[in-house]
């Protein structure tokens, strides 16, 4: 048997339940020698006393106290990726199917795109046929309005004053209409006056 | 609306990053997850519930309002307690409620120093009738803790109540490995000698 007791320290190791080349002849003492056998049981109790004790809780509300303290920032690429997620569906297999689809279409259109881009003639003349086609629309649009609300005479006497005649007759109507409704505001705020 | 996610599951490290991206339910399973232990840490330490609350809330507070900053090198839990141990050390600072050591200063590297900066533990221990009031062996250790030197406590507290390794503690605390094992040494010291009165008294 050894003879000479456990220094604090070594007491220490056996409490923190070391394993290792010099701990077995501790161990081995300890079982030989009752007092150091009383004095490693006496620090075991403390060290057992406090794995027992027991965490305290704050109030309940102690989580919205701090997240009222703490802005959440959500980063652009975290907010672009859920507002993609809100499309998709949320199964495996119908999201490959999506995904698939979509890449097909955008597959498609990029080509028809870069096939448009190297048809440079093409491009031109589709564009004024395109922009022909608005006028025409934008034209007959006004002759029916105009037609509609004032005659064919204003119509072809606007058309012979040109562009300085159109823009003379839009302001005239704009001013017209705003003097009309600023007219009937202040008719219904006098008769609202007169029931209050 | 981003899915719904299975926080309870995830390790600290995947909550972390969920937070990093701005989602609500991340940081609050950070704090379900550490209120308690850090509540109950910063508690042993000042001994005050409501002020235990708002040093709580200012060590969740800096935290998740730092938490891009986080390095995944370092457990999530030694950063709370770190922060929590400096806030509660930096108010008992403040307050001048640093509690005596009966066991000296932790500086003390020699038994001549540590003899001369000793106290009697009769003038230091509370008195007869308290020590009545103090009946199990619980409420009786979190007296003998109450009266730890902050440092001693904090570190205790890591080793015994939150199951910390000597070197987590270090990290933790920032304090050299040795001294830490020197203060859970003379923490343990004390409250086997602070217990031996409670017994001997009643």
């Amino acid at each position: 048997m050894n003879h000479r007791h456990l220094l604090p320290e070594e007491v220490d190791l056996l409490l923190d339940e070391e394993v290792g080349f010099g701990v077995s002849p501790l161990k081995a003492h300890v079982r030989e020698c009752s007092d150091c056998r009383a004095r490693v049981d006496e620090a075991k109790l403390v060290v057992t006393a406090l794995e027992r004790l027991p965490h305290f809780s704050p109030r309940h509300s102690f989580a919205d106290q701090v997240m009222a303290q703490v802005p959440v920032f959500v980063p652009w690429h975290a907010a672009a990726r859920d507002y993609a997620r809100q499309w998709l569906p949320q199964s495996k297999p119908a999201r490959v199917w999506v995904v698939a689809a979509a890449t097909s279409v955008a597959s498609v259109i990029t080509l028809a795109v870069l096939w448009l881009a190297t048809q440079t003639d093409a491009l031109v003349l589709a564009s004024g046929m395109v922009g022909d086609r608005f006028n025409g629309v934008i034209a007959q649009l006004g002759r029916d309005v105009i037609g509609t609300l004032f005659g064919d005479q204003v119509f072809a006497a606007v058309q012979r004053a040109g562009t300085i005649g159109i823009a003379l007759a839009l302001v005239g109507f704009l001013a017209a209409a705003g003097g009309t409704l600023a007219g009937l505001r202040a008719l219904a705020a006098a008769s609202s006056r007169r029931r209050g | 609306m981003p899915p719904a996610l299975d926080l309870l599951n995830l390790p600290d490290a995947d909550v972390v990053a969920l937070a990093q991206q701005g989602r609500d339910p991340a940081f609050r399973e950070l704090i379900r997850r550490y209120e308690r232990p850090v509540f109950s840490l910063i508690f042993r330490m000042v001994r005050d519930r409501e002020l235990s609350e708002d040093l709580a809330q200012d060590t969740f507070i800096k935290v998740l309002n730092h938490i891009d900053s986080y390095r995944s090198e370092f457990k999530l839990s030694s950063w709370l307690f770190k922060i929590a141990n400096n806030v509660a050390i930096d108010h008992l600072r403040r307050r001048h409620l640093d509690t005596v050591s009966m066991d000296g200063s932790p500086h003390a590297m020699t038994a001549d120093a540590v003899e001369a900066t000793s106290f009697d533990v009769a003038v230091q221990q509370e008195s007869a009738l308290d020590e009545l009031e103090a009946k199990e062996l619980g409420s009786a250790i979190e007296r003998a803790i109450a009266s730890l030197r902050p440092e001693y406590r904090s570190c205790i507290m890591l080793r015994h109540v939150e199951g910390r390794s000597y070197e987590e503690i270090a990290t933790t605390l920032d304090l050299p490995l040795g001294t830490v094992k020197t203060y859970i040494h003379r923490a343990r010291h004390e409250l086997r000698r602070a217990l031996d009165h409670v017994r001997e008294g009643s």
